[in-house]
């Protein structure tokens, strides 16, 4: 009996692990940061084939790796911005009232067809502005888990553009939304960040980078000049994109526009300028953008340069849609990939190429600069050659082309070698081979000085564009297949599990009396009803943001039906209306975490006002803020009364002696550290804490293995063990969630209390297991994950616990601390302590039990406790595999499945742990 | 008297008063007032208690248990005090599951409570007063001997799994008015307890139906 426990919690983390892991592969895009920069000389040293010719003209302090070809750049990103809201109405089967709005742009447009350029430009999932920057900026495709070295700070680790530019000495003036302060803290000369939290407020920011926007253009100190409106952003989010607001906005982005346009006409100094507007992602009709459909990808990029440039550029434009504008005359649009706005505007400004850019230079983008009609990498010999514009035009294209596929393939070497999840073999066989065919094509049309053509452009592009199909499909698609056997893992899981389940309870009834069989069953089917309840409610986004709360009321449910059955066999007990008040003091904590997590998540809409505003009640009734009150002396006092309580429990409980006396004397030093620390902050007295507990944790084990602990009656020795394993880690626990620790812990050690000891209302033998205490048992588990501050998004870590005893920062001790932190209350110790479910009722009925009895009904509770779990995690798994195209999919969806499918695997490794343990 | 022995249909009877008492109620703040349960919940919970009241109070006090020892004012005393006790218990009650506890729902909170106190805690607080065997046979219905026991507990019951239900669409983002605290818990509640009136009857017969099989 003792080795079923110990296989089948085996067995079920191995068929977990397993499925999380093909359900990760398939739904959890992961790629990995390199840390590793572009450098100027990158070029000279490593050899590349593309430079064996570098200009004679260029001199060896060439900032980049190619010859910039515009002087400044002026980019307006326009958050939200809709193909639709710049290209023509023509192009479209109705003309709708925010079409043609921005009439500056089209006219531009039409104007001077061979000088600007309007692209359809697609942007890659997921669609959120703090992505798209990134994408924009580092030229590759972020994915939800971006595996790098940043551990809270959002700032962009990776190579980047802005980093380039500032790297070799250009100036880079930002206005606008303040992501990009956040993403590039120390990079721009000048910055006028405005809040983009509040989306109610649709002017702030756009009326901010207007008042600046016209002094800048005309100073003269500045190369890049970033201007980031979120005005349509907010008007569509409020009002939706066929509103009025959306009109009016896109009227006075086209004024400011305007203004721009007539001020680059008139200024000399502007002339080699490029301006570019763009999107950083489109949205849909309701305003919603984060999701992979067409109409939150397909975004608009316009580029124009004041100055004219060979006519000859029609024919590297793309042959494309066209349609009548305004003005009667045509407007043409052609379609490029936002991955390929990195790449072009290093390219464009003469920087080293950001080493993880995936992208190709775009042709057209590139052809709209005057600097790519120059001959500056002919060698001299050719000057005479009157070779027409567009001959000149490819050479120096095919060049950076080459470059640029070179820069690519090195970044593929350096990730293949370096990532967590490589590419696919065959894949990088087959992407090797093309470029290789590319390299040798182009050095033998060097060698036979026959100029490179068109072939080599195409080999080129070929190259790059197989390779960012690959990428895409590596790190911007699910793959169904591997979801759904993860899935199909996870329910087999569960019919294992329930099958052991039913094994252990059929063998548990032949030693019971059969006459509860019935009630037992009752309860059974309740507890999975709520779990069901439960599990059902992960399909929207709304209950999984009010999960804790939905736990609490699930609590609250059983602790009133607990109380009509006290009812119904007798009268109210203490402990039952002692329940009700914890699950009132739990649910105030639980909302105090919610409007603290709403303060941080856009999708949460907590009225936190409503609840919170108590002036009328003292702080004092509502969770942790006992601290407000009385700040530092009442967690030292509920800390004095549980080292008290932890001493007494201990003394009549432990009966080997030396193991009282370790037990006791480590407790009270933990708790003695964790004082000193909260008077003094020393560093040194967490530490101690650490060391205590690891060590008690430790000498369980090898005592438990030398026999020691193997004295007395069963229950009393589970008892024991239990206990001395609770406080091994408890004070670990309570110090690293700070000063509502002991508060939470004394919380936690009453609620168990009760659960306990309201178990088993109208059935004879107290020492049975009971599902709804189980269940309860569960949620408040999920409870006190919650009360204590935490919440399943990647910001609801509380990182301030990482750093309790210590100050600098390493990576796996960290973790290790914000783990223990995170799933502590809400996994560790109410795991451990499952065996009081069976031991603690003392009475006499229990004195002389069969110890395969006890042994049967603590397999049964640890099973049933992981089959809770399991059975909710896998409605989370199902839930998220649904809901693969929400908005809310990498806001929301996505992390609750992280952390549930941590939870349950550390569930799984706990019962396990528990089995060896206990059993 | 007649102790107690009323068939389905004068239970069907009696339940449709009460329901009567609740229409009027409704019909009354709707007319009068003008303030509909979704615009202004505490008035319209108000005017619901204060119609429900009496009716259920005469009713109930009407069928009470003990006819020879307790008279019909005593009974109807017994509801008076029963309704703020009912009140405190469906109060504590629901904040223990979730309902917010801000000074500006204290209004809504406490008519609401009068309100399930009347569907729950009052009928029974006239019927039986405060012998306790009573009050644990009808929460067990370890022995539903009696056709009153029926009468309680089937819309009590009703009434409190309608505003358990009725709680679930609160969370929901769909920014309706009627999810806010009290209303669609008011709403489940008043639904459940309908149906429970609906259903008593119906057990009623079947309880006679069946004792009359047995005593034949």
């Amino acid at each position: 009996m003792r080795m079923r426990l110990k296989a089948a919690a085996a067995a079920v983390l191995c068929l977990h692990c397993l499925g999380v892991y093909l359900f990760t592969r398939g739904f959890l895009l992961t790629r990995t940061e390199l840390s590793a920069f572009s450098l100027p000389s990158d070029l000279l040293q490593a050899q590349a084939p593309c430079c064996s010719d570098l200009p004679s003209t260029t001199d060896q302090d060439l900032p980049g790796w190619t010859p910039p070809t515009v002087e400044r750049v002026l980019i307006l990103i326009v958050d939200a911005l809709r193909f639709d809201f710049v290209a023509p109405s023509s192009l479209f089967q109705k003309k709708q009232k925010w079409m043609d709005r921005l009439s500056s742009l089209q006219h531009l447009a039409s104007t001077h067809p061979s000088s600007s350029r309007i692209f359809k430009a697609i942007a890659d999932p997921p669609t959120t502005s703090l992505q798209r920057l990134k994408a924009l900026t580092t030229g590759g495709l972020p994915t939800f888990i971006d595996v790098g070295n940043s551990f809270a700070a959002p700032a962009i680790q990776e190579d980047n553009w802005i980093h380039q530019l500032v790297h070799t000495g250009r100036r880079v003036v930002m206005m606008g939304d303040d992501t990009w302060t956040q993403l590039f803290p120390h990079h721009f000369n000048h910055s006028y960040p405005y809040p983009s939290f509040n989306v109610k407020d649709l002017h702030t920011v756009d009326n901010g980078v207007a008042q600046h926007l016209v002094p800048w253009l005309h100073r003269q100190d500045w190369d890049v000049l970033i201007g980031h409106f979120l005005g349509v952003d907010h008007a569509g989010h409020i009002f939706g994109v066929d509103s009025q607001p959306m009109v009016q906005k896109l009227e006075q982005i086209n004024a400011i526009l305007q203004n721009v346009t007539d001020i680059m006409n008139s200024q000399k100094h502007l002339e080699n300028t490029m301006l570019i507007v763009m999107g950083d992602h489109a949205q849909t009709l309701n305003g919603d953008h984060g999701g992979g459909t067409s109409e939150e990808v397909e975004t608009c990029l316009f580029a124009w340069m004041p100055r004219s440039l060979p006519s000859s550029i029609s024919s590297i434009f793309h042959p494309s849609t066209c349609g009548l504008g305004l003005n009667g005359k045509n407007i043409c649009t052609s379609t490029m990939q936002q991955l390929d706005f990195a790449v072009s505007i290093s390219a464009l400004l003469g920087i080293p190429f950001p080493f993880g850019s995936i992208g190709r230079v775009n042709p057209e983008l590139y052809a709209l600069s005057p600097g790519s009609w120059d001959r500056q990498w002919l060698p001299a010999s050719f000057y005479e050659d009157p070779s027409s514009d567009l001959k000149t035009w490819k050479n120096n294209y095919a060049h950076v082309l080459c470059i640029n596929s070179w820069q690519v393939k090195r970044y593929i070497d350096s990730y293949s070698a370096t990532s967590v999840m490589g590419f696919p073999s065959d894949d990088l066989h087959y992407i090797t081979k093309l470029y290789n065919e590319a390299q040798s094509r182009w050095s033998d049309s060097k060698n036979s000085s026959c100029k490179p053509e068109n072939g080599t452009i195409d080999e080129f592009s070929d190259f790059l564009l197989s390779f960012a199909t690959l990428a895409r499909s590596a790190w911007t698609e699910f793959d169904m297949k591997l979801m759904g056997v993860g899935l199909g893992i996870f329910i087999i899981s569960i019919i294992f599990h329930l099958f052991v389940f039913e094994r252990v309870h059929s063998l548990s009834n032949v030693y019971d009396n059969k006459t509860q069989k019935s009630s037992n069953h009752l309860q059974i089917y309740v507890a999975f009803l709520l779990v069901a309840v439960r599990a059902v409610s992960f399909l929207s986004n709304s209950y999984i943001l009010a999960e804790g709360r939905v736990a609490n009321f699930l609590l609250a449910t059983t602790a009133i039906g607990s109380i009509r059955s006290s009812l119904v066999y007798g009268k109210i007990k203490k402990h039952d209306l002692v329940f009700l008040i914890l699950i009132i003091l739990i649910r105030f904590g639980i909302e105090k975490g919610m409007s603290k997590q709403a303060a941080t998540n856009p999708f949460l809409n907590y009225d936190s006002g409503s609840d919170f505003d108590l002036k009328w009640l003292p702080s004092l009734f509502e969770g942790h803020d006992f601290v407000t009150l009385l700040p530092e002396i009442s967690p030292m006092i509920i800390l004095f009364l549980l080292s008290f309580l932890s001493c007494k429990y201990i003394t009549c409980t432990v009966h080997s002696r030396y193991i009282k006396w370790v037990v006791t004397v480590g407790t009270m030093l933990s708790y003695l550290f964790i004082a000193t620390f909260w008077l003094s902050e020393r560093s040194f007295a967490p530490k101690m804490v650490y060391v205590i507990g690891l060590s008690l944790f430790v000498l369980n084990f090898v005592l438990r293995y030398l026999g020691i602990l193997e004295k007395g009656e069963t229950v009393q020795r589970l008892r024991s063990l239990a206990l001395v394993m609770v406080s091994a880690w408890s004070p670990t626990i309570l110090i690293l969630l700070g000063k509502q620790g002991p508060f939470v812990v004394l919380v936690c050690i009453i609620a168990g209390w009760s659960i306990i000891s309201s178990k088993n209302k109208g059935l004879l033998d107290d020492c049975k297991m009971d599902p709804i205490s189980v269940m309860q048992w569960s949620l408040l588990a999920i409870c006190l994950f919650y009360q204590t501050g935490h919440w399943c998004t990647f910001d609801g870590l509380r990182y301030g616990a990482a750093f309790i005893g210590f100050d600098e920062f390493k990576v796996v001790r960290q973790a290790i601390l914000l783990f223990v932190d995170t799933f502590g209350i809400s996994h560790i110790l109410p795991i451990f302590s499952l065996p009081f479910l069976v031991t603690i009722p003392n009475s006499s009925s229990s004195k002389g039990r069969d110890k395969t009895v006890i042994f049967l009904n603590l397999t049964q509770v640890y099973l049933l406790y992981g089959l809770i779990t399991a059975i909710t995690t896998t409605f989370t798994v199902l839930c998220v595999a649904i809901q693969r195209r929400h908005l809310m999919v990498w806001g929301l969806f996505a992390p609750k499945y992280v952390f549930d499918a941590i939870g349950l695997l550390l569930t799984d490794v706990l019962i396990c742990v528990s089995a060896l343990y206990y059993c | 008297m007649r102790k107690a022995e009323i068939g389905a249909t004068t239970a069907l009877a009696l339940h449709s008063l009460c329901a009567a008492g609740l229409a009027t109620g409704y019909w009354l703040s709707h007319s009068l007032y003008s303030s509909s349960l979704i615009t202004d919940p505490a008035p319209t919970l108000r005017i619901l208690t204060v119609c429900e009241a009496p009716v259920v109070i005469l009713l109930f006090s009407w069928l009470r248990r003990d006819h020879d020892r307790c008279s019909f004012i005593k009974a109807v005393a017994r509801g008076l005090i029963g309704l703020p006790i009912g009140a405190l218990i469906n109060a504590f009650g629901t904040i223990v599951l979730g309902a917010p506890v801000g000074l500006k729902f204290w209004p809504a909170t406490i008519y609401w409570s009068m309100l399930m106190s009347l569907f729950t805690f009052v009928p029974a607080a006239c019927v039986f007063g405060a012998s306790k065997l009573d009050w644990q046979q009808i929460l067990s219905y370890s022995k539903p001997s009696n056709i009153v026991d029926y009468m309680l507990s089937v819309p009590a019951h009703g009434a409190i799994i309608g505003a358990w239900l009725g709680a679930w669409p609160m969370p929901l983002d769909w920014e309706r008015p009627w999810q806010e605290w009290p209303i669609c818990v008011t709403y489940g509640a008043i639904a459940g307890h309908l149906i429970g009136m609906l259903f008593s009857p119906v057990l009623i017969f079947l309880h006679r139906r069946h004792i009359r099989t047995k005593t034949e």
